[in-house]
């Protein structure tokens, strides 16, 4: 048997307001920092576009299929807040989908940020525990597997994870850790207990990336065609993890993305060899089959897999740097409300901004960003955290 | 493969970009092998020979105007027509051979272009460098000037625009048929870095076209938070009493220095030792200057409406109207070394796409097209 574990990943940033040097300084208060109108509109286009109608399929199909499809979600932080503030439809649909009881939930850090790369893990685990409190406070449920940001990975957090309790890590299945190994089995951490999921970048980016590309020698890719590719796998489990944003948004409903999605539960349930787990039940049912070394942090993101999206240049590092200063600081201080603020600019958008990877092909990075181009992105981002270091000097 | 081109300068002696560009390009042309005969008129500037087996600098007739000229009464509009005709008229005489294509460029020498084409029977290609419209800011331009320009684009086999910018000014204002026009960026050899010193620079014709007075007003603001700062305001031009006053009412005089004309070899050491280099055109169709910055490690800011803009990704971009944020981006690169060291690095990188040699392989692409 290889079981199919599916999760999404659903976050959304918040965006900085237009932020210039003449500002720094003024003694505004820190409620100016945050483009409430830009984050408020992208929120409920993206919600309209993926959240609710994604969320609407997906509890059919598990309904049609009593419990037999199976699947998993990561909330953010800051997207729960935007839930609560902008449309609590959204999370009550999320709520109705966790009551299925086909439906697990994945911790992460509450503010999707990079705290796992900081030189010490304090405040790493604090955002872990403000994310359990939210899960446990929405659903009432204390997740089993964690996935760190943008699934960034090293010995270092894997250890820290196991150390906290929890039975499972995600991270990128790459070949810098495989090596010939495949990724559709658990494996090990060197130096702890945590069983180890690998996403199938594969077959996940044939969903993501490729799916509406007509150079692609798979286009157009359905439902049959795809459970006929992982009929085919060898191994335990097929990770298939994905921006939940995916479905309607990066790709179109016009591309036909959701009758893919609706019609792969039955087209994969065909092949008795395959069977959907969620990623709890992953890590309860399959053994590691051998242990991995990562002394250097990857990550699922670009063609890297590695932490140079965020940190590849000197601007990002300055703000890194800058950052890591500031939370010095303020934990001294005590300030909540600081410290809060803090932590909001802690996500890791606020770096991706700011790479110059693959600038001149203006590639998908532009594509995600509101700034025009990642100097811009660097001016605003380090004006805001030049204007709250003042605030705590 | 043989083509007569026509311009109006070439280095040493020139007054703008389109001089640049021809330099450029012909050498190119002429490595790839391409025959090319440059007629441009007899200076006091001789510029001799071009050492290139392929090129062959052809000087004729004599005059005194320059191609960005703007006369101010109408007795003197009457004599700088006039002389325009009769060089028109003298290169068609002298244009002798035999020629694949004729290339000519901006207003200058369109009319040569156009009565070559019908005499010799061979296509015209025009290379668009500035328009009428960017020449006078877009405040009252010269029908005499666009009439020419539209004549000349109408009766061009194709056209090569030096940005999109100017591809949509040449389609929007002069009615030509998109297809007709290639987009071909401009190119540059690079200058190399120095010694950086708190400069920030402006460097161009002092016209109404080249947006100083907008720097002028970012630098006050920027003098407000940066009072360490110098301001050069490298070039001349008509603007430039009206600029040195406004300095001085802006009680910022003492930090800003203006020039006047400099040497070729001047420019490339103010580039060179400058922080930051400011370019607010209010139409520019390219801008050169901007490459020949990046090149000398400076990074740039660059109007939005310019060419540069929107083919180069490592530079920071304005709104020429806009001082404040302006000035945001130039204080941004004084006080941020990550962000001048980022742009400064990636920039010089991204420059191995502006070659000349490469201007010339699109530019023959374009030849082969009506040959």
């Amino acid at each position: 048997m290889t079981s199919i574990c599916m999760y999404f990943e659903v976050h959304q940033p918040m965006r900085l307001n237009r932020f210039s040097v003449f500002n720094i300084g003024n003694n505004a208060g820190t409620s100016n920092y945050f483009n409430n109108k830009l984050n408020h509109e992208i929120f409920e286009k993206v919600a309209k576009k993926c959240y609710l109608p994604t969320n609407n399929l997906l509890l059919n199909l598990i309904n049609e299929f009593d419990g037999k499809f199976r699947i998993s979600f990561s909330l953010t932080g800051t997207f729960v807040e935007y839930c609560e503030r902008f449309m609590p439809s959204v999370i009550d649909s999320f709520k109705k989908l966790f009551a299925t009881g086909a439906v697990d939930m994945i911790e992460e850090t509450y503010f999707h940020s990079l705290s796992g790369l900081y030189d010490d893990l304090d405040e790493f685990e604090e955002q872990i525990m403000m994310h359990r409190q939210m899960i446990k406070r929405l659903f009432n449920y204390e997740p089993k597997v964690f996935r760190n940001t943008e699934a960034i990975y090293d010995n270092r957090i894997a250890k820290k994870i196991g150390e906290m309790g929890y039975k499972g890590i995600i991270t990128e299945g790459t070949e810098k850790i495989l090596g010939w190994r495949s990724p559709n089995y658990l494996y090990r951490p060197i130096n702890s207990d945590i069983k180890v999921l690998l996403r199938n970048y594969s077959l996940s980016d044939d969903i993501g990336f490729r799916f509406s590309s007509r150079h692609w020698p798979g286009f157009p890719l359905t439902a049959d065609k795809y459970a006929r590719w992982m009929s085919r796998c060898e191994g335990d489990l097929i990770n298939l993890f994905i921006d939940y944003e995916t479905f309607g948004e990066h790709q179109w409903t016009e591309t036909g993305i959701f009758d893919f999605l609706g019609h792969l539960p039955n087209e994969a349930l065909k092949h008795e060899q395959l069977d959907f787990v969620t990623v709890s039940e992953a890590v309860d049912r399959y053994q590691p089959v051998g242990e991995i070394d990562v002394p250097w942090a990857i990550s699922w993101a670009d063609a890297d897999r590695d932490v140079s999206t965020w940190l590849g240049n000197d601007m990002q590092f300055a703000c890194f740097n800058e950052l890591k200063d500031i939370g010095k600081k303020l934990k001294k201080r005590g300030d909540e409300e600081l410290l809060n603020v803090w932590r909001r600019l802690q996500t890791s958008d606020h770096l991706y901004y700011v790479s110059t990877k693959g600038l001149e092909d203006g590639d998908v990075h532009a594509y995600f960003s509101h700034y025009d181009g990642p100097y811009d992105g660097f001016i605003n981002y380090m004006n805001v955290l030049q204007d709250l270091k003042q605030k705590i000097s | 493969m043989k083509v007569a081109m026509i311009g109006w300068e070439y280095p040493p002696f020139k007054a703008g970009g389109l001089g640049t560009h021809c330099y450029g390009l012909t050498r190119s042309l002429a490595d790839e092998n391409v025959k090319v005969d440059f007629y441009m008129p007899k200076t006091k500037h001789s510029a001799g020979n071009s050492g290139k087996k392929n090129l062959v600098i052809k000087e004729v007739g004599e005059t005194e105007i320059f191609p960005y000229d703007r006369p101010e009464d109408k007795e003197l509009a009457g004599q700088f027509f006039e002389s325009v005709y009769r060089y028109n008229d003298l290169v068609v005489e002298k244009v002798k051979g035999n020629y694949d294509l004729i290339h000519c460029h901006d207003w200058l020498t369109m009319k040569a272009g156009v009565a070559l084409k019908e005499k010799l029977g061979i296509p015209l290609i025009l290379s668009v460098h500035s328009t009428e419209y960017d020449r006078s800011g877009w405040i009252c331009p010269n029908d005499w000037f666009i009439n020419i320009e539209r004549e000349g684009m109408e009766k061009a086999d194709r056209i090569i625009a030096v940005s999109h910018f100017t591809k949509s000014v040449i389609v929007d204002k002069y009615g030509i048929n998109p297809d007709k026009i290639s987009v071909v960026y401009n190119a540059v050899y690079p200058i190399g870095e120095g010694e950086k010193q708190e400069i920030v620079l402006f460097l161009g014709r002092l016209t109404i076209q080249k947006g100083a007075e907008f720097f002028l007003r970012a630098a006050k603001k920027v003098l407000e938070y940066e009072p360490d700062s110098r301001f050069v305001v490298a070039g001349t031009g008509d603007m430039l009493p009206r600029l040195i006053n406004q300095a001085v009412d802006m009680g910022i005089s003492s930090k800003v220095i203006f020039t006047g004309l400099l040497t070729e070899e001047e420019v490339r050491h103010i580039y060179r030792i400058s922080n930051v280099y400011v370019m607010p055109s209010v139409s520019e169709p390219f801008g050169i200057t901007a490459l020949e910055a990046v090149s000398a490690g400076t990074p740039t800011i660059a109007s939005k409406t310019a060419g540069f803009s929107e083919a180069f990704q490592n530079c920071l971009r304005v709104d020429f109207w806009d001082t404040d944020e302006m000035a945001n981006k130039i204080i941004s690169l004084l006080r941020y070394d990550p962000l001048h060291k980022t742009l400064a690095t990636e920039g010089k990188r991204e420059l191995d796409l502006f070659t000349w040699d490469r201007v010339a392989e699109k530019t023959i692409d374009v030849y082969n097209r009506v040959m």
